[in-house]
């Protein structure tokens, strides 16, 4: 008897989770991907601005023998691959040492570890480049510290440049990132800290055994957005660097932007490279999901 | 609670539908008849009202914009915007219900908002007039046909313009653009750095490059500052030093004109010379390159003459500037003192809906009126158009460059500025020699990379 | 008890020299805000006195109060409308979820990949047609969704006591108010921690209204901030101001919310 009225009170609860989500889902649909297949079409298109006509694959071949992009795919994952596990490490373990109960000025801490995305990206262009000028802060101090004899032209040295775009990203998306996970710490009871304590647990066994653990989802979104925003990373090379010296710090988004906006618009092969991109994400946030999208 | 979510979310999807089928029906026509019409052709059956109802709107308010109102886009209000004001009220004398409608929009924000316009078919959006980049003017009327209005039987006499002035908004022989400001190139020293190496400047007027190395590294030795500095990465001097012989990165036919050109490979080799003897000195940024400047860090430098402006904020330094041309190129053929670098011209658009009026604002104010030129001088602007050079303001003396009555010597360089050739794919070409440049100076071998540069401006092409 | 106080005072050092790290930059630009342009491009540090001619400046040269007038008004809309949308959408994928709901959402996710220079276009196309150009609608639409939202709130949604929700099911409260009064107040610290990223997004987009944005009275803070470094001169003195103007409400969000995000309010939910 009590069979048949359970699925009845499933399926009206699977139908409540559709109506719930479908006012965000349609927006998505008709934001997202209506426009995304769109993209899709003019991909397989080819000519300058209004007037294009059908290639079939070629903007898709095309993208293989050209070689800024390949050298943009190279660049962007190498700030993948460095800056995106090291942000995400020292995120966790600032939002842990700030989620102690016992720690003063914890407000003043947070809000200043937050602070640089917040910052309008003009300013943080401009400040960075004046740090990292020849005359600059940086430079001034290295010189008189006696590690560089004279000043460095940080962002016009090929691995210097890169390595100043990461550092750039680091100082702006760590207290992002830390954002979450203190929000994420909420969920935890701080009894199992405590515990913890008592059981003779030291502070780095607590990180590794309740607080990586327990932040499992939140870890996994914040991975994915942060590979999603690295490959699509685009503020840092236009306004730091420029994507130079010789287009060794150009990124993807940035190469397929000039393509757009810069230089003769050919938006069928902006487009093939966007759906690149978009492939790569996927690929990514897949075996991400697979590692980390678990329900215990 | 649920039905009114309900009712809700079914508006909300009737509402996203509709635009759905707006956007797909208005491409339609536009773009080709392959998969997407097939695509969208239920959609159009779907809803007719929706459309017709956007089309009835669009002219309406045209309409009523078009009284007498013209809406302009241009950029930096203490120059191009302030010039606009201006011109506004020397056209009001004689129109007094004529108004501007200016909207500050950045360079860059104007060329989104033309190439997303033009793009998707739909010019509605576009002002009746907007300010381009002269460097950008022949990619986008090449690109957009559609865009800007042919101005060449407007009534406005081109014939007034410095020739190398209007060539870049002329295509196929038919004037697109309004030149507006100047952008001749002008070599500017510190008189007292120079002071100190015994040098004036007229040591530096008349000049080669092979000259201006040689002094610059009497006054590196001197005071130890270098002559110039220039953003690393960034070719403007090397398309001054080009346009100073009158070569281009294009031949008349629209190919490439890298490999076997003389004069760039004699423009890559003097930049190097100059950079490796030390005279020049490659900063990070922008800021870098005006700070060294304002802060004295170099002893001068060369560039468009819109580069006095940020000169000029060095208060302190007020008298111990001046002002002459730039060195020429030694064994190029055709070598001047004369070039040009920066600079922009007005287009009208298509979408204006009077362009007869549109036309003769601009023929009566910054093609014809010496009233105008005369009152937007003080904040820089320096004209093209001839007879505003003869003008009394443009033989005021300036007291920050020691007195001397550079807007009237201006005038004259833009006169004597040979015209090149800009290209469609300017911007290519430009990218692609920078990262040639970049890579000679550290060591590489010139021909492979100017073969290499030309290689990616053909691929560019080839798309 | 020694150990315990060394450790101590190593965290309170290492979190000092990050925290001078992180506002460093942005105590220069306070100090840029009160110099001379030429004195903020040769790196002086010290404040200045020249603030309030700035402060002219800048008023003379943009309509900032319009602009900042705009921003806070797209900007509450947005996040308000947006963190209702998505929360009952990440709600639903969670709390709901089957097998076909996690593979919608799989889909959704896909939505966030696709650089936005892509789908910039046929947007325009879809925008200009329904005549939302310069509109609020046309700021706020494409961003009220966000993939990014929905799976914060879907991952949030998992630590959601079920306990509570039976217990309230129980008690004969529907399902939307069990959304409404039980997950809304439990998950107080997630909608914090959203609404501050979601303001800041709204407040500093920039790409999709300087395309939709043609009219002067709907310019963005971003965009005067734009408008002030496209001239032959840059004032770097009144730009660093306008930016400092720019910057200053996500940080007032930020602060008004973070206790609601870090404090833990676990303790009234127990």
């Amino acid at each position: 008897m009590s069979k048949p009225k359970k699925m009845t009170l499933s399926k009206k609860h699977n139908l409540t989770g559709w109506v719930f989500l479908m006012p965000g889902a349609l927006l998505i649909l008709f934001m997202s991907f209506v426009p995304m297949f769109r993209a899709l079409l003019l991909s397989f298109k080819t000519g300058v601005g209004a007037a294009m006509k059908s290639c079939g694959i070629l903007n898709y071949t095309r993208m293989f023998q050209d070689t800024v992009f390949i050298q943009s795919i190279k660049n962007t994952f190498f700030y993948l691959i460095i800056q995106v596990p090291i942000m995400l490490i020292f995120a966790l373990i600032l939002a842990s040492i700030l989620n102690n109960k016992n720690l003063k000025f914890k407000g003043l801490f947070r809000t200043m570890i937050f602070l640089p995305c917040a910052t309008s990206l003009v300013a943080y262009a401009v400040i960075f480049r004046s740090l990292f000028a020849n005359n600059g802060i940086i430079n001034l101090l290295f010189v008189k510290l006696g590690i560089l004899d004279q000043p460095y032209a940080f962002l016009t040295n090929v691995w210097s440049a890169r390595i100043v775009i990461i550092i750039a990203l680091l100082w702006r998306w760590t207290g992002y990132n830390m954002v979450f996970y203190l929000s994420g710490l909420q969920n935890i009871e701080y009894s199992i800290y405590e515990a913890a304590k008592i059981d003779g647990a030291s502070a780095v066994q607590t990180f590794f055994r309740i607080t990586v653990p327990l932040l499992k989802p939140t870890i996994l979104l914040t991975a994915i957005m942060s590979t999603n925003g690295t490959l699509q990373l685009f503020d840092e090379s236009v306004n730091l660097t420029d994507g130079g010296p010789a287009n060794a710090s150009i990124t993807m988004s940035h190469y397929i932007y000039n393509m757009s906006f810069k230089y003769v618009p050919n938006f069928g092969y902006a487009a093939a490279m966007s759906f690149l991109i978009l492939v790569l994400v996927a690929i990514l946030a897949f075996l991400q999901m697979k590692v980390g999208d678990k329900r215990d | 609670m649920k039905r009114k979510i309900l009712a809700a979310l079914l508006a909300s999807t009737m509402v996203l539908s509709l635009v759905g089928c707006g956007g797909g029906s208005a491409e339609a026509p536009a773009a080709d008849s392959g998969a997407a019409a097939t695509e969208e052709a239920p959609a159009a059956e779907e809803a007719p009202a929706a459309d017709s109802g956007a089309a009835e709107e669009a002219p309406a308010a045209d309409a009523a914009a078009g009284g007498g109102t013209l809406t302009v886009w241009c950029w930096d209000p203490a120059f191009n915007l302030n010039a606009m004001y201006e011109a506004e009220k020397v056209y009001q004398k004689d129109h007094p219900d004529f108004k501007l409608n200016v909207v500050e929009t950045p360079w860059e924000d104007i060329q989104t908002k033309v190439t997303t316009a033009a793009t998707s078919g739909d010019l509605s959006t576009l002002p009746d007039i907007f300010l381009m980049q002269d460097n950008a003017f022949q990619k986008n009327v090449i690109s957009f046909p559609d865009v800007c209005a042919d101005l060449t039987n407007s009534g406005i006499d081109f014939s007034q313009f410095a020739a190398g002035k209007t060539a870049y908004s002329v295509v196929d022989g038919k004037n697109y653009g309004v030149p507006f400001d100047n952008g001749a190139v002008v070599a500017c020293y510190r008189t007292d750095i120079l002071e100190q190496a015994g040098l004036t400047i007229d040591d530096f007027t008349d000049i080669t490059f092979d000259q201006y190395l040689e002094n610059g590294k009497k006054v590196l030795e001197a005071t130890g500052k270098p002559l110039i500095s220039m953003q690393a990465g960034e070719c403007d001097l090397l398309m001054m030093m080009m346009q100073s012989a009158g070569s281009s990165l294009f031949n008349a036919d629209g190919t490439a004109n890298i490999v076997g050109n003389d004069t760039l490979k004699i423009v890559l080799e003097t930049y190097k010379s100059l950079k490796d003897a030390g005279v020049l000195v490659e900063v990070n940024s922008w800021d870098e390159y005006i700070s060294s400047m304002v802060s004295g860090d170099v002893a001068g430098t060369i560039n468009g003459c819109w580069i006095m402006a940020s000169i000029q904020t060095a208060e302190d330094q007020k008298g111990n500037w001046a002002l002459t041309n730039m060195p020429s190129l030694v064994g190029a053929a055709n070598a001047t003192n004369y070039s040009n670098n920066g600079g922009s011209s007005w287009a009208v658009t298509t979408n204006c809906k009077d362009q007869a009026l549109a036309t003769d604002f601009l023929a009566s104010t910054f093609a014809g009126s010496t009233e105008l030129y005369d009152n937007i001088l003080s904040s820089g602007a320096l004209a093209t158009w001839a007879p505003a050079g003869d003008s009394d303001a443009y033989a005021t003396p300036n007291e920050f460059f020691g007195g001397d009555a550079v807007s009237a010597k201006i005038v004259d360089f833009s006169t004597k500025v040979p015209s090149n050739i800009t290209g469609v794919y300017y911007y290519e070409a430009r990218d692609a020699v920078a990262v040639a440049l970049t890579n000679y100076i550290n060591g590489s071998d010139l021909d492979t990379e100017l073969k290499t540069a030309e290689d990616t401006v053909n691929f560019n092409m080839g798309g | 008890m020694t150990k315990a106080k060394v450790r101590n005072f190593f965290m309170y050092v290492f979190l000092i020299i990050v925290s001078f790290i992180s506002v460093f930059p942005l105590y220069w630009m306070v100090s840029a805000a009160t110099n001379k342009s030429a004195e903020v491009i040769s790196g002086r540090l010290i404040p200045g006195t020249y603030f309030l001619e700035n402060l002219k400046n800048l008023l003379a040269n943009q309509n900032v109060g319009g602009a900042f007038a705009n921003s806070v008004k797209y900007s509450v809309i947005l996040t308000l409308v947006s963190l209702v949308v998505s929360s009952l959408a990440g709600y639903g994928f969670e709390i709901y979820h089957d097998k076909v709901k996690d593979g919608v959402m799989s889909v959704i996710l896909l939505a966030m990949m696709v650089p936005f220079v892509a789908t910039m276009i046929p947007l325009f196309q879809m925008f200009s047609k329904a005549g939302w150009l310069n509109t609020t609608i046309g700021f706020i639409l494409p961003t009220i969704s966000t993939p990014f939202l929905i799976m914060m709130f879907r991952q949030s949604a998992r630590s959601f006591p079920h306990d509570i929700m039976e217990a309230a099911r129980i008690d004969g409260l529907s399902e939307i108010r069990i959304f409404f009064q039980m997950f809304i107040p439990t998950m107080r610290s997630t909608y914090a921690a959203a609404m501050t990223i979601t303001f800041m997004n709204a407040w500093n987009s920039y790409l999709w209204p300087k395309v939709i944005m043609t009219d002067a009275t709907s310019q963005t803070m971003p965009m005067v901030v734009a408008n002030l470094t496209q001239g032959y001169v840059t004032d770097y003195g009144m730009l660093m101001l306008a930016v400092l103007i720019c910057t200053l409400p996500t940080a007032i969000v930020f602060f008004c919310l973070q206790n609601a995000f870090a404090e833990g309010i676990t303790g009234a939910v127990k």
